[in-house]
This record gives C-alpha cells, structure tokens and sequence, in this order.
C-alpha cells in the first residue's frame, strides 16, 4: 500500500517537474518589449472580417515584421527598431486595407446616389408636370374652355333627353289623336261626328276633338298637316267633291282660328274616293264619311 | 636592365601579397559603408507622402518620417551607418504609413461626400414633395 502511494507520488512529482521544464523552456526566448503590443494588433487586424483581405501584400508584409520583432535580441536597440517598423507595418496594412474598403463601399454609395438624382429628377419633372397642369386649369381660357365644353356636353344631353321626351311626347299624342303611322305620314282620322249630315260646319262637340290636334300643331310648329275631306258615294260626285272641300276647309280653318299658321296646313277634297269601307252599308258609309289629317313625318322641332 | 616581363611578374606578387592585407585592414579597421539604398528608400518614401498630400491627411506620420530621415542624416554625419540605417527604415515605414492613412482618409472623405449628397438630395426631394402637397 506504502510502496504504491510513494511511487505515485513519485511519478506525479516527475510530471510536475516535466511539465515546469516544459512550461519553462516555451516561455523561455523573452518576446522584446512592445512586440506582444505589435502582435496583438496584427491579430486583430486579421481577425476584422472587413479588413483582413483587404490588402493582402501589406499584411504578409507586416507578418514578417511582426515575426522580425518577435526574435529575441539581446541589441536593444535593434530589437525596439524592429517593433518599430512591425507597428508601423501593421498600422500601414490597416490604412491600405481601410482604403480598399471604402473604395468598395463607393460603388454601392454612387448607386445610391444615382438612385436618389434619379428620384429627384422624375419627383421633380412629375411636379413640373403637375405644376403646369395647374397652371393650365387656373388659366381663365381653359377655364372658360372647361366650362363651355361641360355647358355644350349639358345641352347636348339636355337636348337629347328633351328630344327624347319630346318623341315620347309626340308618342303619346298620337297615341290620343289615334293617327297611324302611313307611308304618307301620321294619319289622324276625325269620324263624320264632326258634321252634320251635308252640312260643312263643325258641331259644337267637335271642338274637343281638334282642340287635341290644334294642341299638338301648336307644340309642335314645325310639323305641318295636310286635312283632306272625304264623302261616301251617297248623292252626286261634284256635290260629295265640293262637300268634302268645304269640310277640308272647315277644319282648315278651325286650326287657323287656334292659331295654327295657315301656311303649315293645305286642305282639299277627295269626294267619293279613297273609300275606306263598303259603301254599300251604312256602318261603312260612315267610316267613309271622314276627314283625314296627314302629319308630315318630318322632324320635330 | 630589368626586362619588362620581369617587372610584371614582380609588380604581380607584391599585388598578390598586399590585397589580403588591405581587406584585412578593411575589415578590422573601415566602418560600414553609407546605407545609400536605406536613405533612398526613405526619401522617396517621404517625397512620395508629400506628392499624395499627407502634411494634410497624416502630419504627425510624415513629420515623424522627416525627423526620422534628418536623423538618419546625423547618423550618418557621425559614422553612425548602422544607427542611421535602422532610423533610414524607420523613417521609411513612418512615409509609408503617413501615405497609407493619407489614402484612407482621402477615400473616407469621398464617401462621406457621397453620402452626404444622397442625403442632401433625399431631403430636398422630401421637402419638395412635401411643398406640393
């Protein structure tokens, strides 16, 4: 048991001794006074992830001044001339790489700076633009311009949708006067309730049947009617001529009374002609027995 | 009479005797020639730091490499000719590193610029914009 302990404590003792001898002659060769300093920096200028390749000659150079001023030297002087240039090195090395660095980061810089002139100049050609677009509206010329143009685009539409009114309009009063659309124009029969039997004047209750057709000359004065008389074959053709002209007339006249402008009406008989029925009944008689008016299909207004 | 040929040889060994002699004199006695290459090196180290303007951008380095150099000068002066090329190098790696940092300030001071444009104009933009609306 003795034995055993002594002979390690033996073999550590010579480990202990080994490991100082060892300890010892590494630290032996004494690095000269400022090069642990030198190296130091040389390290962390390769350790700067930016730097380190960015001026590669000058760092190898200054590696090998940095082992230079490593070697143990008993000259002093040589040995602080030496630490002297290895700092110097390292330092130059940094500057060099420093400079390729912000030489590298100049392309990205004047990317940057055209990048931003050219925003500038489209911000800038953009407000000239819209300067002059505003200038533009504020002149009093395209203003009057605008206006006139939207007044124009207003009658246009107003126009359009009075004439679609109108058409409307004039629609329905066909529709009341109950004419019908012919080749000739609007046909608007007025029945033989209008006169008396061989008479040529209007009844009283005439009035409110015109009055529609009168209403619809007088709205619309452009239009113009053409009143023709016709009779059923009942007596005399020179009789039922004559007679169907003087109601034409009659009528003629009733619509120049209302104030209808005689030049937009004509009027004239058609006797026996144009029989719209038998004449052979009496039922077909008076449909014959009638006055047409023809509205031209010329525009309104 | 001596002949001519006699003389030759004679003048011959007296050279062959005395040229060891000078060398050995040369070396026991003859202190090291003038390091020229060293000044050299370091004077147009300097020169070289003064044409990229380093008395703006790295005066401290450039004035260490001249007082270096004048130094080195002394040395030389005093027959000092290991002295004076040890400060001959010394003054070299002081222009060399004065001319180093006189290149990286220059190539700071550029993008600095840049960047200050950029910035100028980034604003100006910005503000005008900001007019408009």
């Amino acid at each position: 048991m003795n034995r055993t302990n002594y002979i390690t404590m033996k073999s550590a003792l010579a480990v202990a001794v080994a490991a100082s001898l060892f300890i010892g002659c590494a630290s032996t060769p004494k690095h000269p006074l400022g090069s642990e300093q030198v190296r130091a920096k040389l390290t962390a200028l390769q350790g700067d992830p930016a730097l380190a390749n960015g001026a590669p000659v000058a760092l190898k150079d200054a590696e090998a001044a940095v082992r230079d001023a490593e070697r143990t030297e008993k000259d002093l002087v040589l040995a602080a001339h030496r630490v002297y240039i290895a700092d110097h090195k390292v330092d130059t090395a940094r500057s060099l790489a420093e400079t390729r660095v912000a030489e590298q980061e100049r392309t990205a810089l004047n990317e940057q700076s055209e990048k931003a002139r050219l925003n500038s100049r489209t911000a800038e050609a953009d407000r000239a633009k819209s300067d002059a677009l505003i200038a533009r509206a504020e002149s009093a010329e395209q203003k009057l311009a605008a206006n006139s143009a939207r007044t124009d685009a207003n009658d246009a539409m107003l126009a359009a949708n009075s004439a679609q009114q109108q058409a409307a309009e004039l629609q329905r009063q066909l529709e009341i006067l109950q004419a019908k659309p012919t080749d000739r124009g609007l046909v608007l029969t007025l029945g033989d309730t209008l006169f008396s039997t061989g008479k040529a004047e209007l009844k009283a209750g005439a009035a409110a049947n015109l009055d529609r057709l009168t209403n619809f000359m007088n709205e619309y004065p452009k239009r113009t009617a053409a009143i023709e008389g016709y009779t059923d074959s009942m007596g005399s053709e020179e009789m039922n001529q004559a007679l169907s002209e003087r109601r034409a007339a009659a009528v003629k006249n009733y619509l120049v009374g209302q104030g209808v402008v005689s030049s937009r009406l004509t009027s004239r008989g058609r006797g026996e002609n144009s029989p719209i029925a038998d004449n052979e009944s009496a039922a077909g008689r008076q449909q014959n027995r009638r006055v047409e008016v023809v509205i031209d299909q010329a525009p309104t207004n | 009479m001596n002949s001519p040929i006699e003389f030759t040889r004679s003048a011959r060994r007296r050279l062959r005797m005395t040229l060891p002699m000078l060398l050995l004199c040369g070396v026991a006695f003859a202190k090291p020639p003038i390091p020229t290459t060293n000044l050299d090196s370091a004077q147009q180290a300097i020169s070289n730091a003064e044409r990229v303007e380093a008395a703006t951008f790295a005066a401290v380095e450039l004035g260490e490499a001249r007082s270096k150099l004048a130094a080195a000068q002394q040395a030389v002066s005093e027959k000092e000719m290991v002295a004076a090329a040890q400060l001959a190098d010394e003054a070299r790696a002081s222009a060399e590193l004065a001319a180093a940092r006189t290149g990286a300030a220059k190539a700071a001071a550029v993008n600095a610029d840049i960047k200050r444009n950029t910035a100028t104009l980034v604003e100006e933009m910005q503000r005008k914009t900001g007019d408009t609306k």
